[in-house]
């Protein structure tokens, strides 16, 4: 009894350091979790428009979906949670990149009137993504933001990708507005969520 | 366990990707910030916060982003200027350049800067706008006469269309306006890159407007620079009045005029004509999903390497996971898809399982992004994709770390929490072969 109870004394710190060394190689578990539940998170997140009555509007609204979900802009604008991306709060922005050129944090795409873009025109909108120049006048980096995808979208699919936009939930999650003079020679996002909630 | 997997997510590491890849930032400061110390010319400031990206610093209409746009941004220095109120080959007024700065250029990146700039601001630039080219020291602009418009009728539409035919509006703009007639696939501008003829029956892509007075001038000028040529000696303006109205005529119905009905079927239509066109929906795609940003070495100024785009080659440093290079998409048969089954590169784009067999985690490649894609888009990328020329571009394979290295890489990232800095990269990592055969 006592001799087992020795060699597990001897060897669960072996253990323990096992497993730690396991843990910090195959977490996050990118290279063990089948494609099908990336897929699967990826695809499910959207919210749904079923809530669209006009019909007319809910077919722009299901085109302008498909350009956003395969375009990927999930990349940057699903805030972080503790546990990886809220896709709760889809599109409502807060990553946060600081580069050479100063510091970048991406914006609430959601329809919230005082945090996202519930109080811009479907022009200002559109004006962003065709041309990157924002509401205040103000011009997006060319490859931070790539406007210069977005703009090869033909005005009807623009269109489509702006009613998708006034249709999904909104959600109150304030952006703060980048400090120009905060830079860093190498580029990082920074893994927390910088908006606001209330 | 939990409590490691904190915050850190695949989601997170794509976001790394924009970062990473343009991460030593080739574009000059002052285009994002408002500090011109030693640089009180007023037009000189706004040009390089406002018009520099896309029109260039030296104002040759080759900006950072001007690589990815079409219509290609003006050429300043050149002063071929599209829309405007004179003659053709003519310079424009200040009127015109004031007018294309307050309410954009229709149909283009251009945008309406008539909140932002205003008074002095506005007449600073147009006047350094214009100390770009010679042209408007030497030669002084000859504004064409507007003649009372021709009120639209059915006689107006049907002379119009007479016209139309007799000028051989059709060579370019296609028999029903749409933009493919037999000439399109030659349209050079003057610059020798290959140009588009506009779709008449889409009025909201006009350049220079859609009014029937925009019509009428576009006529009557000419769109300088391009293979639009001015039809003012031709005939007379009546009759130009009636093939602007017959222009208007062709319009279709758009997107945000349809009811229901209307649009299932547009968009029954436009699957069906994307299923008949394969090359040009996979070239429309990858244009809005990026794969060339990926797939295409930059340079040092973070230019496209134009010979190799998508052909592989550049990039990414991922801390502990290791060095990515982008693959060759080209149909080449040794470094590219040429052997490559349909089978495999739909599984590489939608399921991240590479040809070789190798899972891709979900970054780099947003695989699980693309894993939305319809079948029918797939196989229209896939079209394209072969379609490309095949460029001989031999891609090193991922180059992993050491164990230690890694091991050490994931402890600072999970324990210590210190994200790792990406390193940008330019230039092509893969190893062309100069062809021979040439």
């Amino acid at each position: 009894m006592n001799q087992i109870f020795k060699w597990i004394l001897i060897s669960a710190p072996g253990i323990a350091f096992a497993g730690f060394i396991a843990v910090l190689w195959y977490i996050p578990p990118f290279m063990t979790t089948p494609p099908e539940e990336f897929i699967e998170m990826t695809l499910s997140a959207p919210p749904s428009l079923d809530h669209i009555e006009d019909p007319a509007l809910r077919l722009l609204a299901e085109k302008g979906k498909y350009i956003i979900t395969t375009g990927d802009c999930i990349e940057c604008h699903v805030p972080m949670g503790s546990r990886g991306p809220n896709f709760d709060e889809y599109l409502a922005g807060g990553m946060k990149w600081v580069t050479p050129m100063g510091s970048f944090v991406s914006r609430n795409l959601t329809p919230d009137p005082e945090t996202g873009l519930g109080r811009q025109s479907d022009d200002e909108i559109k004006q962003a993504l065709r041309s990157g120049l924002r509401s205040d006048g103000s011009l997006m980096h060319p490859l931070i933001m790539p406007w210069i995808l977005t703009t090869t979208l033909s005005e009807e699919d623009l269109h489509a990708v702006v009613i998708y936009l006034r249709n999904i939930k909104p959600v109150y999650h304030k952006i703060p507005d980048p400090d120009p003079n905060e830079t860093s020679n190498i580029s990082r996002p920074l893994m927390e969520d910088f908006g606001g909630h209330e | 366990m939990s409590q490691f997997v904190k915050t850190f997510s695949f989601i997170d590491i794509l976001g790394l990707i924009l970062a990473i890849i343009f991460s030593s930032g080739g574009l000059n400061s002052s285009t994002l910030q408002d500090d011109n110390k030693e640089e009180n010319n007023l037009g000189k400031s706004i040009y390089e916060q406002k018009c520099s990206n896309c029109h260039g610093e030296d104002g040759k209409g080759n900006g950072l982003a001007a690589q990815f746009l079409r219509p290609y941004p003006l050429d300043f220095v050149l002063g071929l200027y599209k829309v405007r109120t004179t003659a053709t080959g003519s310079i424009p007024t200040d009127a015109d350049i004031r007018k294309s700065v307050k309410e954009g250029i229709h149909g283009t990146a251009m945008p309406s800067w008539a909140p932002f700039i205003t008074g002095d601001s506005l007449e600073a630039i147009i006047e350094y706008v214009k100390s770009f080219s010679s042209r408007f020291a030497e030669e002084s602009a000859e504004i064409v006469r507007v003649d009372k418009p021709m009120a639209s009728s059915a006689k107006s539409i049907l002379s119009g269309k007479t016209f139309y035919e007799d000028l051989g509006c059709a060579d370019c703009h296609g028999d029903d306006g749409s933009g493919e007639g037999d000439d399109v696939a030659e349209l050079e501008d003057d610059l020798g890159r290959l140009t588009v003829a506009a779709n008449l029956t889409e009025p909201w892509t006009f350049i220079g407007g859609s009014s029937a007075k925009d019509i009428y001038l576009r006529l009557v000028t000419g769109m300088n620079g391009t293979p639009m040529p001015s039809y003012d000696d031709l005939v007379s303006s009546n009759q130009l009045w009636d093939l602007s109205n017959y222009v208007i005529s062709l319009a279709r119905k758009p997107v945000w005029e349809m009811d229901a009905d209307e649009l299932g079927e547009y968009y029954a239509n436009m699957d069906e004509e994307n299923r008949m066109n394969p090359i040009e929906r996979g070239a429309y795609l990858v244009e809005y999903l990026g794969c060339p940003h990926c797939h295409s070495p930059f340079d040092e100024d973070d230019r496209m390497i134009r010979e190799l785009r998508m052909a592989g080659g550049n990039m990414f440093r991922l801390g502990p996971y290791g060095d990515f290079v982008s693959r060759n998409l080209t149909p080449d048969e040794e470094t590219g898809l040429g052997k490559a089954t349909d089978e495999q590169i739909i599984s590489a784009i939608t399921n991240g399982i590479r040809v070789n067999g190798d899972r891709m985690m979900p970054f780099p490649m947003p695989w699980p992004s693309y894993a939305g894609l319809s079948d029918d888009d797939l196989s229209a990328l896939l079209v394209y994709m072969r379609s490309l020329p095949p460029v001989y571009n031999s891609i090193p394979e991922v180059k992993k770390r050491n164990p230690i290295e890694y091991l050490w890489g994931k402890f600072e990232l999970l324990i210590l929490q210190k994200p790792f800095p990406p390193e940008g990269t330019h230039g092509n990592f893969g190893e062309v072969k100069v062809n021979e055969q040439m």
